[in-house]
């Protein structure tokens, strides 16, 4: 018996791993194992006021800590029986744009690049793509500034709160912003033009077409958050009802918690937002898209690569606006809670896939709280596509090196977020 | 690889002439990594806040964007050192101090969402700066946990060598 073991995943970064068993070529079985220790988070707010819950969820990740917060406050906005005024919500748009070039930024040109270029790691990377990777880290430094610039801070950032903002960005903070966001545009196309030029694997690709969740953002737009999540097959279901299509579940070998949707797999993610809202895109974001898109985005998950450049593009056209309307208005009073018994889910967009935060109040504490990430609802989808990976691979029989690096790059493609998703397979032979 | 533990003679002379030796000519920047919450993980965001008192243009944290950081500080002009500072399992005792220079930063690190410390050692090098990570072996990462005294301990000394370093060369 041979095993192909992966060092490290987790329900946010963290450890865990991934074990193909092989007989032979066969491929017996796949587990994706978690070893983080579960943080519970949920059980850790029992009793905290709202306010002191927003401040502390958002703990659970540093990278995706806007998100984070931007979910809990809208499940406890709901359940608190608040309406936001209309400048936070422009502005929580806002830092949700950041976080996206932020996130992307990193995870397209230095996690997942290096893969299809055929080096080991961004580092090796740097002497034939010097631009690309400063290019990188210009684009990532400059969502960080717009993340500090709306929430405060570049990580865990304090000024998102519920029924407001604590402070909201100054007009020149803004026209910067925007101004720098001009400049960047071709930037962020050179990253979908590096990943547009690859001929994606197709040893992950099934045969029929994939399930993909996603927000739908309101009013028709895209962007990062919604009341109703949107399923690829047509059908869509109000957030408040996320247990009912994410299913989560328990599994002996993780820690993390499990998604299905019909009893199958599901992915969320850049891929399944184009999947579900990429129609709504404007500008040089829907011409790239309507360029790259086919049908093999439904069936490969490499393509979510591709599909977080072209976000990357969208988020940086949608800057300018975003500045703008922040600007147009004036800074309103904070909105006071209209009850303090209730239950609100929050749903967004995290760069990596949709994220649940549901919360039930009782008399102003937190009674309930559930929170579901998108690696989470990713893991078993993940698994298939390894397996598939693995046994393909066997089959043509690619050496042990190939196949990690396949292995590692389907795994990376989900931009889980998980530590060492970077440096995933050690691959051991009986 | 310098043990600050494993000098002889007093420990604190032992890292200063460590810190000396990986120094190159220009001034000294101090990048503190880590995590606060996770008690001795943000030890190096700790001496980097500490440094920021005197330093404000030559020590920066987890909090200033480290990345960003330095791509700014390979844009400057003439030759510079850059100390990254992170809490690292070296497997010896809490408090622990091990100076790594650039040569032996493993350019594989098991990281995800943070860029790595190895990538961005190799645009400073590019750009003619000398860097070394100081890495603190921590005794505790319980959430919420608070330094431990050990590496309270670790945290003053390096803090007051690199200050050392700082003034004589910044």
């Amino acid at each position: 018996m041979t095993e192909l073991n992966v060092h490290s995943l987790a329900r946010v970064e963290g450890h865990g791993g991934i074990t193909v068993t092989l007989d032979g070529k066969k491929v017996k079985s796949v587990t994706l194992d978690i070893h983080e220790g579960p943080r519970l988070i949920e059980q850790l707010v029992r009793g905290m006021k709202p306010e002191d819950d927003v401040n502390t969820v958002p703990r659970i990740c540093a990278i995706c800590t806007l998100s984070h917060k931007f979910a809990a406050i809208r499940g406890m906005e709901k359940a608190l029986g608040i309406t936001p005024p209309e400048k936070a919500h422009l502005t929580r748009e806002l830092m949700m744009l950041g976080e996206s070039i932020e996130s992307n930024s990193l995870h397209t040109m230095l996690l997942a690049l290096p893969d299809f270029l055929g080096y080991p790691s961004a580092v090796a990377m740097l002497n034939d793509y010097t631009d690309d990777v400063k290019r990188a880290l210009r684009l990532k430094k400059f969502g960080n500034h717009i993340m500090e610039t709306t929430s405060g801070r570049i990580v865990h950032g304090e000024n998102p709160i519920i029924g407001g903002f604590g402070k909201y960005p100054g007009k020149k903070a803004l026209e910067d912003i925007k101004a720098k966001s001009h400049e960047m545009i071709p930037d962020v196309k050179r990253v979908v033009e590096l990943f547009a030029g690859i001929e994606m694997p197709k040893y992950a690709e099934v045969d029929k077409d994939k399930v993909f969740m996603s927000v739908d953002a309101p009013k028709k737009k895209y962007h990062m958050y919604g009341d109703r999540t949107l399923i690829s097959n047509g059908k869509d279901f109000d957030v408040e009802d996320y247990k009912k299509y994410t299913n989560e579940r328990v599994v002996a070998h993780s820690f993390a918690k499990r998604s299905l949707y019909n009893e199958k797999t599901f992915m969320v993610g850049a891929n399944a937002r184009m999947i579900n809202m990429g129609k709504r895109l404007g500008g040089e974001a829907a011409d790239l898209l309507k360029e790259h898109y086919d049908k093999a985005w439904l069936r490969n998950p490499l393509y979510n690569d591709l599909a977080q450049a072209i976000e990357l593009v969208w988020a940086m056209e949608s800057l300018p606006e975003a500045c703008d309307r922040v600007m147009a208005m004036d800074d309103p009073p904070h909105e006071q809670p209209t009850r303090l018994t209730g239950s609100g889910t929050g749903a967004v967009e995290a760069p990596r896939g949709t994220l649940y935060h549901h919360y039930e109040l009782k008399d102003g504490l937190v009674d309930v709280a559930d929170i579901i990430t998108p690696t989470a609802q990713n893991l078993d989808d993940i698994e298939i596509h390894l397996k598939l990976t693995a046994e393909r691979m066997l089959a043509e029989g690619k050496g042990t090196d190939e196949v990690r690096l396949g292995l590692e790059t389907v795994a990376r493609a989900y931009d889980p977020c998980i530590s060492c998703a970077t440096h995933l397979v050690t691959l051991k032979r009986a | 690889m310098h043990k600050l533990r494993h000098t002889p003679g007093d420990p604190e002379e032992g890292l200063r002439a460590a810190l000396e030796g990986v120094a190159g000519p220009g001034p000294v920047y101090v990048l503190g990594l880590g995590y606060v919450d996770k008690a001795d993980d943000g030890a190096g965001v700790l001496v980097a806040e500490t440094l920021k008192k005197t330093f404000p243009r030559f020590s920066y944290s987890e909090h200033d964007g480290v990345e960003g950081t330095v791509l700014d500080i390979s844009e400057r002009d003439g030759p510079a050192t850059v100390f990254f500072v992170d809490a690292t399992e070296l497997h010896e005792a809490p408090g622990t101090v091990a100076v790594v220079p650039r040569d032996m930063i493993n350019d594989r690190e098991i990281t995800t969402h943070r860029v790595a410390v190895a990538l961005m050692a190799a645009i400073l090098e590019r750009s003619g700066k000398t860097s070394a990570v100081i890495c603190i072996q921590p005794g505790t990462l319980e959430f919420r946990a608070g330094t431990s005294g050990q590496v309270s301990s670790t945290i003053e000394t390096l803090s007051r060598v690199l200050h050392h370093l700082m003034l004589k060369q910044n």
